[in-house]
C-alpha cells in the first residue's frame, strides 16, 4: 500500500502517489484541467472520486469518478429555491456519509448553504434548517465568500452533524440535519462591535475527532480552539506559544485526540508565515503547549495555506501551499517536498492506495 | 439547424465533443438543449457576463440576447473571456 493524495489546484486535480515512507511522490495529472479544485475527495465507502470544481465561467459543479479519475461525471445542476433570492456561487466541500448510510454525501457552498444527495452525487437537495435559520441575516461573507466549508459527522450519533460558515460560526443538528443551533461560545469575533456574539464567527476550518467525537477542534480567524463538550463551548489555545493566532488549515491525529497542527500565518491582514518562515506548530496535550516542526521545510518563504489545502491520515499529515509545493511529514518529524511548482494549491485529502 | 461551438473546457465535459447541431429559434434556445446547458446559461437562456456568444460572428448581447434570433443562422460561437490568473 502507498498513500494517495488528491491536490486541488487553482487548475485542476493533481494525483501523487507516495511511497509508504512519504520519500518518494510521483505527480499525475491535471484531472479536471482548467477547474478550480476546492476540495476533492475519496469516498472510502465504495472508491469514488469526487470534486468541488468551479469556474468563473462555468459555474460551480460537483465532479465524480468511479474509474480513478479517468473519466467523470457531472452534477445536476446544484441549484437553491428562488424563493430564496440565492444562487450557488462556489462548490466547497464535500463530505462523504456515514458507512451505514451509502449513497450519502454532503455539499458545502457558498453562500452558507449545506446541499445532501442520497443518490451518490447525482443531485443535491438543500438543507432547509441552514437556509432558513433564523440568525442568516447576521452572517456575511469572508475573503473567500460565505462558505460553508466544514462538515463534520458523528460516527457515534448519526442525528449529530457539525458544519462551519465564514462567516457565520459553527453549527450543531442533533436531529440528523433538521434543526441547527449555533456552537460559537467563548468564540472571538473581534471585528465585530460584539467581541463574543451568538454568530457571525469566522471559523477558517473545523475538525472533529473521530475517536473522541464530543472533541471538536477550530482553526479561527480569531484563534485557535478547542471544545470537549461537542461545541457547546470552547477554549482558546494560541496563547501559549503560537507566533500568531490566524491561519486556516488543522490538521488531527485520529489515534490521538489531543494532538493537533496548525500552520499560522501574520495577522489577517498579512496572510503569510510569520517571519518569512514555514512552520508547523503542533501540539500533543490538547493545546496547552506547542512545538515548532520546521525540519525540512523552506528556510525562508512566504507561504500562504488555504483552509482545504492540508489533510492527515493515521500515519502523517500533509499540507500544500499557494506556491504549488506539496509537504508530507516523514518519519523522523521532517518534512518532504513531494512536488512543487504545482498551480496555487486549494485543497489536499489523503488516501491509501494499492500498487 | 444550427451549429453551437462550445470551449474546450466545456468540451471535456460533452466527452471531448466542441461541435453540437441544433434545430433552435433563438439562442437561448439554442444553448438551452445542449448538454451542457448547466455550464452556460441559466433557466432562461441567460448566459454570464464572462461568456461572449456570437452568432455568425456578431455579438449576441447586440442583437438581443437570449432572443436573439436564429433565421438562417450557421454559427453560434461561445467564448469564454480571457481574464485572470
Amino acid at each position: 500500500m502507498g498513500i494517495l493524495a488528491l491536490v486541488g489546484t487553482r487548475k485542476g486535480l493533481f494525483v501523487l502517489r507516495g511511497d509508504d515512507d512519504r520519500a518518494g511522490w510521483r505527480v499525475d495529472g491535471p484531472l479536471l484541467d482548467g477547474w478550480g479544485i476546492y476540495h476533492a475527495t475519496v469516498d472510502t465507502r465504495d472508491g469514488t472520486l469526487y470534486a468541488a470544481a468551479n469556474h468563473v465561467a462555468y459555474g460551480p459543479t460537483v465532479q465524480r469518478s468511479a474509474d480513478g479519475g479517468q473519466t467523470w461525471k457531472r452534477s445536476k445542476k446544484i441549484g437553491l429555491p428562488e424563493w430564496s433570492g440565492l444562487t450557488v456561487r462556489a462548490a466547497w466541500h464535500i463530505e462523504p456519509g456515514l458507512p451505514q448510510e451509502p449513497g450519502t454525501l454532503y455539499l458545502g457552498t457558498d453562500p452558507g448553504a449545506l446541499f445532501r444527495s442520497d443518490d451518490a452525487g447525482e443531485t443535491w437537495e438543500p438543507n432547509r434548517g441552514i437556509l432558513e435559520h433564523p440568525t442568516r441575516d447576521r452572517w456575511f461573507p469572508g475573503a473567500g465568500g460565505l462558505c460553508c466549508h466544514s462538515i463534520q459527522l458523528d460516527p457515534g450519533d448519526p442525528q449529530r452533524i457539525h458544519v462551519g460558515i465564514t462567516a457565520a460560526g459553527t453549527f450543531r443538528s442533533d436531529d440528523g440535519g433538521q434543526t441547527w443551533l449555533p456552537a460559537n461560545k467563548n468564540v472571538a469575533a473581534n471585528y465585530l462591535p460584539t467581541p463574543y456574539p451568538e454568530v457571525g464567527q469566522c471559523v477558517h476550518k473545523l475538525l472533529l475527532h473521530p475517536a473522541r467525537p464530543d472533541r471538536l477542534w477550530q482553526q479561527n480567524h480569531c484563534g485557535v480552539y478547542r471544545s470537549d463538550n461537542g461545541g457547546d463551548s470552547w477554549e482558546r489555545l494560541d496563547q501559549n506559544g503560537l507566533p500568531s493566532g490566524f491561519g486556516f488549515p488543522i490538521m488531527i491525529d485520529p489515534n490521538d485526540p489531543d494532538t493537533a497542527l496548525v500552520i499560522p500565518e501574520r495577522s489577517p491582514e498579512y496572510r503569510y508565515s510569520p517571519d518569512g518562515r514555514l512552520t508547523v506548530f503542533r501540539t500533543r496535550d490538547g493545546g496547552q503547549t506547542w512545538e515548532k516542526m520546521s525540519d525540512g521545510l523552506p528556510q525562508r518563504a512566504w507561504a500562504v495555506v488555504l483552509r482545504e489545502a492540508s489533510a492527515f491520515d493515521a500515519d502523517s499529515v500533509y499540507f500544500g501551499t499557494q506556491g504549488g509545493s506539496f509537504f508530507a511529514l516523514a518519519d523522523g518529524d521532517t518534512w518532504v517536498e513531494g512536488a512543487r511548482h504545482l498551480p496555487p494549491i486549494l485543497s489536499v485529502e489523503v488516501t491509501q492506495w494499492s500498487r | 439547424m444550427v451549429q453551437v461551438v462550445v470551449p474546450s473546457i466545456v468540451a471535456a465535459q460533452a466527452g471531448g465533443r466542441q461541435r453540437f447541431d441544433v434545430e433552435a429559434t433563438t439562442v437561448g434556445e439554442a444553448l438551452r438543449g445542449l448538454p451542457v446547458a448547466d455550464l452556460l446559461v441559466n433557466e432562461r437562456g441567460e448566459w454570464t457576463r464572462y461568456l461572449n456568444v456570437f452568432v455568425d460572428g456578431r455579438d449576441a448581447r447586440e442583437l438581443g440576447g437570449p432572443a436573439c434570433p436564429l433565421t438562417g443562422s450557421r454559427e453560434i460561437l461561445i467564448i469564454a473571456m480571457i481574464s485572470g490568473g
